[in-house]
């Protein structure tokens, strides 16, 4: 199996680059700065000011209806300290994949090919479920895993620690229902 | 100022994940596995500088909280929901940005789904609001703050707990 070169390919990839401590102690120190300067760092709430936003530019009058929208995206702008945040983001992991020569085109993860085959539509499809999912139940759960199980669990609060365990339990279930340990051996 | 600080915290974020291999399908779903647990490792190093940071910043009053509510129901089968779509595309809403900056189409599509997602939501808050998210409410409580204590009572020996527990998980289980 690893003699395959487009799983060895991607398995190089999945080398991080950095120490596991190097990167908590980083994403730690990030999370100290922003709650001594600004506020606790948070991401799914962005996707909600992004869609309002757009909304707003297109449809003005439906988007007014929406009082969550309306609270999201004070102002319809995206010029925040929140969503610059979220922006950055994809700008460092683009510098840093850029910097370690680790851009890539891949379309289907290897280990997603070796289970359910290589057919791109497949993966695309279920990615795009799987985003619904993610930013229904983090909308829902009032964050994700910056803002509940980072910046929530540092702060002690309780709901992030509920919504934590309910997401690692519900994960681990969906990851060893998609790929069953038997398949291994 | 404040905007420019969001953009240079952010891309600083976006580039530890990205190296870190936070953003890599294989290592989420590994880790979901249970078989390598680099990147549990590193989640509880954070929490772990996070947890005695905060509460340190607190008790110097520098800290800038801001505790989310506790809906019982609610936040659990939101939990369970924001699994399900995680352990299925491999990517959390903050990894997808990072994943699909380094050209990966399937985190693109997981972008376009979260933006549907999150939408669908804001149309449904209104009706969930006054359903399932008003049984069970808390609001903004913490665990200090339900005992009556200091935040670095509970904060310190967590946080030490996260970071020695960080360093005991093995890497990588071998199979």
């Amino acid at each position: 199996m690893a003699d395959d070169p487009a799983i060895r390919a991607d398995m190089e990839g999945t080398v991080p680059m950095m120490p596991w401590w190097a990167g908590g102690l980083g994403i730690g120190l990030i999370l100290l700065i922003a709650v001594a300067l600004v506020q606790p760092i948070g991401v799914s709430t962005q996707y909600v000011v992004l869609d309002g936003v757009l909304l707003h530019a297109i449809f003005p009058d439906r988007v007014d209806e929406s009082p969550y929208l309306k609270h999201a995206s004070k102002g319809w702008t995206l010029a925040t300290y929140e969503f610059l945040f979220v922006a950055g983001i994809p700008l460092g992991a683009f510098i840093a994949a850029a910097a370690t020569r680790r851009l890539t085109g891949r379309v289907v993860p290897a280990l997603w090919a070796q289970r359910f085959g290589p057919a791109p539509a497949r993966r695309l499809g279920w990615s795009f479920v799987g985003g619904f999912l993610l930013l229904f139940g983090a909308r829902f759960g009032g964050g994700c895993t910056s803002g509940h199980m980072i910046s929530g669990v540092s702060q002690l609060a309780v709901s992030s620690f509920v919504f934590s365990t309910a997401l690692f339990a519900s994960a681990i279930l969906t990851a060893r229902w998609l790929y069953p340990e038997r398949a291994e051996r | 100022m404040t905007l420019l600080l969001g953009l240079f915290l952010g891309a600083v974020f976006g580039a530890i994940l990205q190296l870190a291999g936070a953003s890599s399908y294989t290592k989420i779903i590994g880790t979901l596995r249970l078989r390598d647990f680099t990147i549990m490792k590193l989640i509880m190093t954070a929490i772990g500088v996070g947890l005695i940071g905060v509460h340190v910043l607190d008790a110097v009053g520098v800290a800038h909280m801001k505790v989310k509510d506790l809906y019982l129901p609610g936040i659990v089968i939101a939990g369970l929901i924001f699994g399900v779509g995680f352990a299925v595309t491999g990517y959390c809403p903050g990894t997808a940005l990072a994943a699909a900056a380094e050209g990966k189409p399937d985190a693109w599509m997981t972008i376009v789904g979260g933006l549907c997602g999150a939408l669908t939501f804001a149309f449904l808050w209104p009706d969930l609001e006054s359903s399932l998210a008003s049984l069970g409410e808390f609001g903004p409580i913490t665990l200090h703050g339900s005992f009556g204590i200091n935040g670095l009572l509970i904060a310190l020996p967590l946080g030490v707990l996260c970071l020695w527990g960080a360093v005991k998980l093995p890497g990588v289980r071998a199979t």
